[in-house]
């Protein structure tokens, strides 16, 4: 007897010990939170007011007819007031305030603060997207009792603990009913648990319902409640408690549950929300309100009649908030965006521990643009879709697949990923793991390892006839054009536009195939290619990511900027830990690319871009490259504007001939997405070096605009380059600078 | 007397970012001519409707041989001047890390505008990284193609980055066309 006392005795100091050392040191798992760039306002960005107000809801801001808390926005004519929340960046934090945007007839033309005082430049919000959690699947959002809404204690207490405040962890009375309610069932129906008690089991125990474990449960509970404060121990349920789970992914604690349900933040709910988050405490799969949503409405109606009975709230307030829909969100708040959060894993990887990425919660602050990612994911489904209307004609027994990429050339920032048709699968994702022949993509690299060596350029003639060459096994390799016909002497600038591959095949066996190996690998390609003839034609193996990160050098003029996913690491509590700095390194000389550049114009004006001028905008200068490889069981198209650079793969995850060339599959999805961005056009002076030229497309002869005969383009020649002119159009030309014409005529008119 | 090196080659860049300030804003009549000319760095977002009109290869504007030379001139926009002298406020507290954030933030504004990219390297210097802001300076030359004043400052911000390397003859070559680019 005094042994079983001496033993009794012992266990519950053991759990007090337990329970008061584990929870003085309490500290959760915290996730990662992974943000969006946030978008600059400042007068002269070309937005329009709803494409502001877009913005703003896809950050759960809503519109109301006065501004009222933090998180609100009001639209008056031209005018659109936000009151911008409290936001912490990579590079500090804002604090709420209030911002007065006017809209011009081209975008937004002066920005105010409270004051009225101008503001310069200001930035939204960064939008959440996503979280690296551990593999337990836990994610939370801390709250501080601050950050609170004190009707959510209340409202915890009416439902679930009325005698929270006074109670000591455990509520004998209502363990009484519900053991009397268990026995009756012969089963554990009810826990009669409080709040102190439903703490400890989250925190502390499993969820299996039997004897023992509720005396432990009970004893841990009244061992908390004797050495903690009611409000530590509410605060600690607030940020504890399962609410909810998104796949893999388990939703703790009220903040989160907040965003993951109304897409904001703790401190902006209403009453009905609220009420549903009590609601939702009861069985969080039960009263899913996204899955069960008439059940879960049922139950917050009964949660707000309690608040009302316990004189939480007035009879009115219930009766107005039960008018209320739940209001959740379609799916989980923010965006989920798991290819892109796919690259920031493995960016991250290479710096942090697994365990440190997942359970410090870190604050990653991306290169993601929101706007850019969803017209990405449009332009890739819609074009497919129309793919598949042909492709079912051919009979094919797959799915067509896709994936995208998109950067900003200059600063390298990765602004968009697509894996696959399905974006929210989180699986295989093609942009980062498709190893895919590039084909005709290689081609730019050719002509410019080919500038490179002095001896040619755009204008330059070669010959597009057949080639044969022997192989180390002693065949013969004799590639073909695409018409599978030969066109004779052709300028390079035709040679490109066109993918004329044995013209291309003969400048690259010219120049050497080293050579050009050299230059992909100084543009970023990780490992060397095969030295072998077919590499001419793009036997490379190599996902869309590294695709972009070849071409980014191009449209960046010949400097290699390490694309980047991550931009700055962030502790907890604000300390910025890391940052991924934009780095430069130039690769190739400016005046060669620019000249490569002025090919890839034609190849969007009379070439095998040009099925793209129907669909972008009139005007709008881009630069590009298709790419088909074998039998087109990958088709390619990689081009870029004066603001961004999008690479976009076509084909099937099994190899299968898609029967699309770059021109068909992808060049669609290119041109959809380069529409719908409302990007810049491509426009830059010649650097020191090369000289816009007038030429004949079909001969290379120099030949203006209005030469009869000829089909004049501007493409970029080393200046100085003698070209012969067209009959009957001029005397020749020789690029020259403007500057250097200039020159020349101020110095005749001072001599 | 590592820092006094330092301090005598970012007095050179400094001398040239002096021209951040204003004049007239950049023309460039240079550019490709089927291209249609800029005024200035259009914003990242640019509404479809007000994009440039020239139709790419259709119909060829005058060709730069029959169009007056005019020499461009690259300014700062207001955002991206306001986010340069919050750069420079904390580069003074020894915030280089952050200065370089903020002068990205100025870049996402004005990708090619050079004078940003020089500011760029500058930051980089001051935080010890000379290699990257030589990269910087060669960017800040391509982009300012055009424009001798701000060619003549991307040069010295290149001849900084080299002597902070201790490649002290590159350095005075370099320094030599920035002068020759502009004398003032």
């Amino acid at each position: 007897m005094l042994a079983g006392l001496l033993g009794c005795g012992a266990y519950v100091c053991y759990l007090n010990l337990l329970v008061t050392h584990r929870f003085e040191g309490l500290r959760w798992t915290l996730p990662a939170h992974v943000y969006a760039a946030p978008m600059d306002l400042y007068a002269g960005l070309q937005l329009s007011g709803p494409q502001l107000e877009h913005e703003l809801q896809r950050l759960s801001y809503h519109p109301v007819p006065e501004l009222e808390q933090p998180g609100s926005y009001r639209v008056t004519g031209n005018r659109i007031d936000v009151a911008l929340r409290a936001v912490q960046f990579a590079d500090g934090s804002r604090p709420a305030t209030v911002l007065s945007v006017l809209f011009g007839p081209t975008g937004i033309q002066d920005l105010r603060d409270s004051t009225g005082r101008e503001v310069p430049v200001t930035r939204l919000d960064p939008l959440l997207i996503g979280s690296l959690f551990p593999v337990d699947g836990v994610d939370r959002i801390v709250v501080t009792p601050q950050e609170v809404p004190p009707l959510l204690p209340a409202a915890l207490k009416a439902v679930e603990d009325r005698t929270f405040d006074t109670n000591r962890g455990v509520d004998p009375l209502a363990m009484l009913r519900a053991l009397w309610v268990d026995l009756r069932s012969h089963r554990i129906e009810e826990g009669g648990s409080t709040l102190t008690q439903q703490l400890v089991k989250s925190y502390f125990l499993t969820n299996r319902q039997t004897l023992g474990r509720k005396v432990r449960e009970a004893i841990m509970a009244v061992s908390l409640a004797t050495h903690f404060s009611k409000d530590d121990l509410m605060n600690a349920y607030i940020n504890e408690i399962f609410l909810g789970q998104d796949g893999n992914r388990s939703i703790h604690g009220f903040g989160l549950a907040s965003e993951f349900y109304f897409g904001k933040p703790l401190s902006e709910l209403d009453l009905p929300q609220i009420a549903t988050l009590v609601a939702i405490v009861r069985g969080p799969t039960y009263y899913d309100p996204r899955s069960h949503a008439q059940r879960t409405l049922a139950r917050r109606n009964l949660v707000l009649q309690i608040l009302a009975q316990q004189g939480v709230i007035k009879p009115d307030q219930a009766q107005i908030a039960q008018r209320q829909p739940l209001g959740v969100t379609a799916g989980a708040s923010g965006a989920y965006y798991p290819a892109y959060l796919d690259l920031v894993r493995r960016t991250l990887q290479r710096d942090y521990p697994e365990k440190e990425l997942t359970e410090a919660g870190l604050r990653i602050y991306t290169s993601l643009d929101p706007r850019v990612q969803e017209l990405a994911e449009q332009s890739l489904d819609a074009e497919l879709r129309v793919l598949d209307k042909r492709h079912r004609r051919r009979r094919v027994d797959a799915k067509l697949e896709g994936a995208v990429v998109v950067t900003s050339p200059q600063s390298g920032d990765v602004l968009a990923i697509v894996g696959g048709r399905n974006v929210d699968f989180d699986g295989f994702n093609r942009a980062l793991d498709a190893n895919r022949s590039i084909g005709s993509l290689i081609k730019p690299f050719i002509y410019l390892t080919a500038l490179e060596t002095g001896r040619y350029n755009a204008a330059t003639v070669i010959q597009d006839q057949p080639v044969s060459i022997k192989l180390a096994n002693g065949r013969y390799w004799r590639p073909e054009n695409f018409t599978r016909r030969n066109y004779g002497p052709v300028p390079v600038v035709r040679a490109l536009a066109e993918s004329l591959n044995d013209a291309t095949v003969g400048v690259g066996m010219d120049i050497g195939l080293d050579k050009i190996s050299a230059t992909l690998q100084r543009f970023g390609l990780q490992q060397a290619p095969d030295q072998v003839p077919a590499m001419l034609l793009g036997s490379i193996d190599i996902p869309p990511l590294d695709v972009a990160q070849l071409y980014n050098g191009i449209a960046d003029g010949g400097f290699r900027t390490p694309l980047r996913a991550v931009r700055a690491v962030v502790s907890a509590d604000g300390k910025p830990l890391k940052a991924y700095p934009l780095q430069v390194t130039q690769v190739a000389p400016s005046a060669d690319v620019y000249e490569v550049e002025s090919m890839m114009e034609q190849v969007m004006t009379h070439g095998t871009g040009l099925p793209a001028l129907s669909v972008l905008p009139p005007g709008l200068v881009t630069a590009g490259k298709s790419g088909t490889s074998s039998q087109d069981r990958d088709s390619w198209f990689a081009g870029f504007s004066g603001g961004e650079l999008a690479v976009v793969w076509v084909g099937y995850d099994h190899y299968q001939p898609t029967g699309l060339t770059g021109s068909e599959g992808a060049l669609p999805v290119w041109a959809h997405l380069m529409a719908s961005l409302g990007t810049t056009s491509l426009v830059m002076p010649p650097p020191e070096g090369v000289t816009d030229t007038w030429i004949d497309y079909l001969t290379g002869m120099g030949a203006p605009p209005g030469c009869p005969g000829a089909v004049p383009v501007q493409v970029a020649l080393p200046t100085g380059t003698q070209v012969p002119p067209m009959p009957g159009c001029g005397t020749g030309t020789t690029a020259q600078t403007l500057f250097q014409r200039a020159g020349q005529l101020l110095h005749r008119l001072v001599h | 007397m590592k820092l006094m090196v330092s301090a005598l080659v970012l007095g050179g860049v400094l001398a040239g970012c002096a021209l951040l300030n204003p004049p007239p804003s950049f023309t460039s009549e240079n550019t490709r001519a089927h291209s249609p000319s800029q005024a200035q760095e259009a914003p990242p977002l640019a509404a479809p409707a007000s994009q440039p009109t020239a139709p790419a290869g259709a119909s060829a504007p005058t060709p730069p041989e029959q169009q007056a030379p005019q020499q461009p001139q690259f300014t700062l926009g207001a955002a991206a001047s306001a986010l340069v002298d919050d750069a420079h406020t904390q580069e003074q507290s020894h915030n280089f890390g952050l200065a370089a954030e903020t002068l990205e933030r100025a870049l996402s504004i004005e990708p090619r505008n050079p004078l940003v990219w020089i500011e760029l390297g500058r930051e980089n210097i001051l935080a010890g990284n000379p290699s990257q802001a030589y990269g910087m300076g060669r960017k800040a030359l391509y982009l300012a193609s055009g424009d001798p004043r701000a060619q003549s400052s991307a040069w010295q911000l290149i001849a900084a980055s080299l002597r902070a390397q201790g490649r002290n003859d590159e350095a005075y070559v370099a320094e030599e066309k920035a002068v020759a680019l502009d004398p003032n």
